[in-house]
């Protein structure tokens, strides 16, 4: 199926500072807001597994996984300090009147 | 000449500050030593994950085997170094090779403390710090079989767990009245008492091993109280020794391990220390710590290379390290030795707490048990040394951020 963008959540139910997760098509994904800037990712720390919604703890773009102190920058997926190695990955966000909408 | 930068220990700290030299830009050799075989790897699997074989050697290597080539690191495993001669600015190798050095990181970590009694050197007793121990230590790990686990510090409760994990029959054992008594003291230890107990390991605590006996290979353990227990193997973890025996003769200051300052320099110039082997002068605890977790062999090993560079950077992170046992997560953060006030978030019984070490209303340390939010969250506030609203920290409804700003 080819990508395309899929209505996920509206965007006043993703707190400042914040990252909440949701279920898109099956892929539980986690959606941060930085200050009115949407970012989507997968919901899963690629170290050990553990949800980056629940555990995440969010400084800017910065995401720290505070399972185990992985950190990743929310706009690339790309890892910021260990024990993670691996990216997370990242999707492409839109916003489309009062809903975010996910590309995958 | 372009300096030579050596390090001596290809151990997570000295792996590294090896990295951190390259990734920093340094111009001239590095060259990796260490006593094992393997490119260096984290530790941390091996007492859980990789234990339990859910995932391989691989995954915990800390860079691939051909990193090291790639990034110009000249890499010499499976050779001690075993002299440092400050004077003439040369490591002396096992095999008699002599290595010169403008910069030297000492990052030999520590081995595990061995214990001396009656049946000490039978078959089937195990110590674990490599990989060649976590491998042993799998081969005997068969469902149903019994096994005692003598001590119950960070590595011993881990194991404890990871054996449960796999169904085999565990008997812990430990002279203090909990698990991880020293650190954590009474009050938090008895949680994680409850935890392995939950889980099924019959614990023995206030009481020490007297011998192990057997044939060849170690059937029962006996204790001091006179407790007889019969088992299929041990598994020893009663802490580590810094690894300091090359540095006889060096002139080097070693007291509980090498002694560095905040710049993890030792007493001799241009000679550095970081990971488990350094006592390294802590600038926001005003002393000397050391200390035996992977958060600190990273970011210490990281400083001691930026400071090998000239770069003048104090150490001063705030120490901090998690230890996995079951479901449950454990973090700890600070220092302390001793404390006034335990003051807890949520209860110590309820299965998920902050525990804050607080002398002279500062919180020195803090543990936390299923609260990893709370345990980055208090991080601050122990490394601003300022005092805290007790209430506040006891109040589950206030948001620990909120206190950051506090006087």
């Amino acid at each position: 199926m080819a990508a395309e963008f899929v209505t996920a959540i509206k965007t006043n139910e993703i707190p400042a500072g914040g990252v909440t997760a949701i279920d898109v098509r099956g892929t539980r994904i986690a959606v941060a807001n930085v200050g009115g800037t949407y970012y989507a990712f997968d919901d899963e720390c690629t170290h050990e597994q553990c949800s980056l919604s629940e555990y995440g703890e969010l400084a800017g773009t910065t995401l720290t996984c505070t399972c185990h102190g992985s950190e990743f920058d929310v706009r690339t997926g790309n890892v910021l300090a260990p024990p993670a190695t691996v990216p997370v990955k990242v999707y492409p966000v839109r916003v489309a009147g009062d809903a975010l909408q996910i590309e995958l | 000449m372009a300096p030579r930068y050596v390090i001596v220990g290809a151990s997570l700290a000295g792996a590294t500050a090896a990295i951190t030299l390259r990734d920093e830009g340094a111009d001239g050799t590095v060259t990796l030593i260490g006593a094992e075989h393997e490119p260096p790897y984290e530790r941390p699997p091996l007492s859980k994950a990789y234990l339990r074989g859910d995932v391989p050697f691989d995954k915990a290597l800390l860079r691939p085997a051909a990193f090291y080539a790639e990034h110009g690191i000249e890499t010499i495993f499976g050779t001690r170094a075993t002299r440092i001669d400050p004077s003439t600015r040369i490591v002396e190798l096992e095999d008699h090779r002599r290595v010169p050095f403008d910069a030297l990181l000492i990052a030999t970590g520590g081995r595990n403390r061995h214990i001396s009694i009656p049946g000490g050197d039978l078959e089937g007793i195990y110590g674990l710090r490599t990989v060649q121990d976590a491998d042993r230590i799998r081969e005997e790990m068969v469902p149903g079989r019994r096994v005692v686990v003598v001590g119950m510090g960070f590595i011993g409760s881990e194991v404890a767990a990871s054996l449960r994990q796999k169904g085999l029959d565990v008997v812990a054992i430990d002279p203090s009245k909990t698990p991880l008594f020293r650190v954590l003291g009474e009050a938090v230890g008895q949680t994680i008492a409850d935890l392995h107990r939950a889980h099924g390991v019959r614990t023995v605590f206030e009481d020490t091993v007297a011998a192990f006996e057997g044939t060849r290979r170690v059937t029962h353990v006996v204790t001091k109280a006179g407790l007889r227990l019969e088992c299929d193997f041990v598994v020893v973890g009663i802490g580590i020794e810094p690894a300091v025996e090359l540095l006889e003769g060096s002139g080097i200051h070693v007291d509980n391990g090498v002694v560095v300052d905040e710049y993890c320099q030792t007493s001799v110039s241009g000679v550095y220390a970081a990971g488990d082997v350094a006592n390294h002068y802590h600038p926001i605890f005003d002393r000397r710590i050391r200390v035996e977790h992977w958060q600190n062999a990273i970011k210490q090993g990281a400083a001691a290379a930026r400071n090998m560079l000239g770069n003048y950077v104090p150490y001063d992170e705030v120490h901090w390290f998690w230890s996995d046992q079951y479901d449950a997560n454990l973090q700890y953060a600070g220092f302390h030795m001793k404390w006034e006030q335990l003051v807890v978030r949520g209860g110590l019984d309820s299965g998920s707490y902050l525990a804050c070490y607080v002398n002279g209303g500062r919180i020195d340390a803090a543990v936390g048990l299923n609260r990893a939010k709370d345990v980055r969250r208090v991080m601050p506030l122990i490394k601003s040394r300022h005092a805290v609203d007790l209430e506040q920290l006891r109040d589950e409804g206030v948001d620990l951020r909120s206190l950051h700003a506090s006087p």
